[in-house]
């Protein structure tokens, strides 16, 4: 079931800049992550989900109602966390809290409490006189306050220390098996990798990509680095195996005498056997992260189509 | 309808603006009140008139000038009174809505269940009621004032000579001013009330004596069940009557039958031939020319300030030579005319609540519609310098342009191009009319409103 669905959504703001014709769901209870480089109109299309824009054409929908239409009810189920944090300065940390309590109609603090003891926050502060993190920390709590189903998170641990990232990224993970659902965009792959179940990857206003995460960590397709101790070892690998393409050859470094080779997981056994004739300095495994994965959308060289993308599966 | 919680926090925000401009407006008003002195606005006046482009600049405006609400209508109701409101407004529109959207914090606001309209209702509200307060200080203030510095709202006001008399006599000021021939049958109490209104004893004879006949009208009149200037038109009517004239001759401290001797001589005077009246005129007019070429001036300024003539003995002379009337008469002459300004004077500070109230309803309402504009904009734009751009210029040129109206003729017609235009204190203080103008800031303004919070409704929001 679809809790938040976005149909091919358009809002052109010129020069080439806005989103254009984007389509993607976030199903009940998953956690999906939402890339691209800067300017790719992540928060543009945040922007339309929480109801603040009116979208050019197509539409957003949250629990099946539109998000323009309907945005204040859509918003007793959703907790936000806007991308640039701007509270109010004339509050406190207390009076800030309980001000979206209010606004939020909310009587029992208990949850709150909960919250801001985890996060250990000072609250008690001016809201001008607290850092940034401080300042993070506190709209993230007022984005989970009333224990909404849905969340929609900007670039949520942006400006929090690794310590703060690290339980962030653990909150998040127990929300998620308290069912939620949560849309999160971020730059961090490390955050995206240890929460994301789906990911979508924009770029310049057009939806590129949309996977599951998993297919990707548990891909099939591995790298190995092999480094020849000599170069007639490096020379007859070539000859023998790169030449008759045995196996395929990603690259290869002369002066080093290294050669990059990509296999299957069936492969192994043959490659090891090839090897064993030649005489070898090392021979690793090249670890294949989301992020080399994702650095080819952020490099903006790059004209990423379609199929080059879906080859991964 | 309302957000009590928005309410309460864009207060918190907000209220040291509004008590920094609203404690500043009323201590302007309370100052300006405080010092009105008519005497010397008065002699103002005078100085102004003799500078001829000043007296061409000011126009008609300069005799409404002397009374305390003409004079607070012609400084502080067209200057102080809406300059430091309409910063205040230009200010807060802006806070209230385009920057917190341009900053961002209205986000938080808007993923609550609110809906848009009641936030930017609750905002307009805000607004109006920090106008309505702020106005509601300004008069209250304003109207203490009035009554520390004048008594001009409850109990009698003594002017300067009744309590210096009434200390030389050695009796109460409420006496002294109830029976005024307790002073007129006192030479010392003449000498010192003479000197604390700062004229001649004969000009302040004269002048007591006109408020006595006034009161004696009055007392008459409210015997006879009619209007004062009923009275004071036909004097017969006392003489028909025998418990007016009484109650007249008794306010007097005369008897009834030398009263009315004194009445005949007044309806005698009325009666005069109007050709006796006309050559008098004439002679008068003469004396007074001549009076005005020995005093190197205008006759038609002389004319409202006869008390230079008094002051010149040349001038005096030659008056008398040119009318060819009695130095007796003319001096007579004179000195009822200073009486008669005397007395235009002591009811310059006759304040009139009702006309005081109006004032700031009309600066209260063309405050309200200048808000509307500020806060149009406020919710049109999402950048401050936009919103302000818009939402301060043209409350600014506004004014500009009624000051340029007002500076030169020739630049009248631009105050068609100002709402300033609408709340005119001279319409309120000398009798105008004000409430067309004022029905159409009311409307305006709630249209800019109304507009403001259907724009807020319908447009994107970068949060
Ligand atoms: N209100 C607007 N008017 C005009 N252009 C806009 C507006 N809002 C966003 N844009 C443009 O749309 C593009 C997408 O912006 P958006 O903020 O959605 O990017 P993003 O993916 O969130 O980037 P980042 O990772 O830097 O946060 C940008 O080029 C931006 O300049
Ligand atoms: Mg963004």
């Amino acid at each position: 079931m679809s809790v938040i669905q976005v149909t091919h959504l358009t809002k052109d703001y010129g020069h080439n800049r806005g989103v254009f014709d984007v389509s993607f769901e976030v199903r009940k209870g998953e956690v999906f992550g939402f890339l691209g480089p800067n300017g790719a109109g992540k928060t543009t299309t945040i922007r339309h989900i929480m109801g603040f824009s009116r979208p050019q054409s197509g539409q957003t929908s949250v629990k099946g109602l539109s998000s323009w239409e309907r945005h204040y009810e859509i918003q007793k189920d959703v907790g936000y966390l806007p991308g640039e944090i701007a509270l109010p300065e004339h509050l406190t940390g207390t009076q800030f809290i309980k001000m979206m309590a209010e606004l939020r109609g909310m009587t029992d603090m208990s949850y709150t409490n909960q919250l801001i003891e985890r996060f250990a926050l000072e609250a008690s502060g001016g809201l001008k006189r607290m850092s940034l993190g401080m300042k993070r920390t506190l709209a993230v709590i007022t984005a989970f306050m009333h224990d909404p189903a849905i969340l929609v998170l900007d670039e949520p641990t942006s400006g929090l220390d690794p310590m703060m990232q690290d339980t962030f990224i653990q909150f998040i993970r127990e929300e998620k098996k308290r069912g939620k659902t949560i849309l999160l965009s971020s730059h961090i792959f490390s955050e995206v990798d240890a929460t994301c179940d789906r990911i979508s990857i924009l770029k310049e206003g057009r939806l590129v990509s949309t996977f599951v995460a998993d297919d990707l960590r548990h891909a099939e397709s591995k790298e190995f680095k092999i480094e020849f101790s000599t170069k007639e070892d490096f020379e007859r690998f070539r000859e023998q195996v790169e030449y008759p393409k045995r196996f395929h050859v990603v690259s290869v470094k002369r002066h080093g005498n290294q050669v990059k080779v990509a296999i299957n997981d069936q492969g192994i056994n043959e490659l090891i056997a090839v090897l064993s004739e030649y005489s070898l300095n090392f021979f690793t495994e090249i670890k294949f992260t989301l992020e080399d994965y994702f650095m080819k959308f952020y490099n903006r060289n790059t004209k990423v189509e379609g199929e080059t993308v879906n080859a991964v599966h | 309808m309302f957000s009590k919680t928005i309410f309460k926090q864009t207060l918190t925000q907000n209220w040291k603006l509004w008590a920094a401009f609203t404690g500043l407006t009323a201590i302007m008003s309370a100052v300006i009140i405080a010092v009105y002195d008519p005497k010397m606005i008065q002699r103002m006046m005078d100085m102004v008139k003799d500078m001829p482009g000043i007296a061409d600049m000011m126009g008609d405006r300069l005799n409404e000038t002397t009374s305390l609400l003409g004079m607070l209508g012609e400084s502080f109701y067209s200057m102080q009174g809406i300059l430091l409101p309409l910063i205040f407004v230009i200010m807060t529109a802006n806070t209230l809505v385009a920057s917190q959207v341009d900053r961002g914090s209205m986000a938080y606001i808007l993923s609550t269940p609110i809906q848009r309209t009641k936030v930017i209702r609750t905002q307009a509200l805000y607004l109006i009621t920090s106008i309505l307060c702020m106005f509601l200080a300004v008069t209250l203030v304003g109207l203490g004032t009035v009554q520390i510095a004048h008594n001009g709202l409850w109990g009698q006001a003594y002017t300067a000579d009744v309590k210096a008399a009434s200390d030389t006599l050695g009796v109460d000021k409420e006496a002294a001013a109830n029976d005024l021939t307790l002073i007129l049958n006192s030479p010392d109490a003449i000498k010192a009330g003479a000197r604390a209104r700062e004229i001649d004893e004969d000009v302040y004879t004269a002048y007591l004596n006109l408020k006595l006949s006034e009161k004696a009208y009055g007392a008459a009149a409210e015997v006879l069940g009619l209007d004062i200037h009923t009275v004071s038109a036909d004097p017969t009517l006392i003489k028909n009557d025998e418990a007016a004239l009484k109650a007249a001759a008794g306010v007097m401290g005369l008897e009834p039958m030398m009263y009315g001797a004194m009445l005949n001589q007044a309806i005698a005077q009325k009666d005069m031939a109007t050709e006796q009246a006309k050559a008098m005129q004439e002679k008068l007019m003469a004396g007074i020319t001549a009076a005005a070429a020995q005093l190197n001036m205008e006759p038609g300024d002389l004319a409202t300030s006869m008390g230079k003539i008094k002051g010149d003995s040349k001038a005096m002379h030659a008056m008398i030579s040119a009318s060819g009337l009695p130095e007796g008469m003319v001096a007579g002459i004179l000195n009822q005319q200073l009486a008669g300004d005397e007395i235009s004077l002591d009811n310059g500070i006759n304040f009139k609540l009702g006309n005081y109230l109006l004032l700031n309803l009309g600066a209260f309402l063309l405050i309200f519609a200048i808000a509307s504009i500020s806060f149009l904009f406020s919710c049109v734009f999402n950048l401050t310098k936009n919103s302000l751009a818009l939402g301060a210029g043209i409350p600014i040129a506004c004014l500009i342009f009624q000051i340029m109206a007002k500076a030169s003729g020739s630049l009248d017609n631009f105050k068609y191009l100002s709402l300033n235009t609408l709340f005119d204190p001279r319409a309120i203080t000398s009798g105008g009319t004000f409430w067309p103008q004022f029905t159409a800031l009311a409307l305006l303004g709630a249209a800019l409103y109304a507009l403001g919070v259907t724009v807020f409704k319908e447009k994107d929001l970068p949060l």
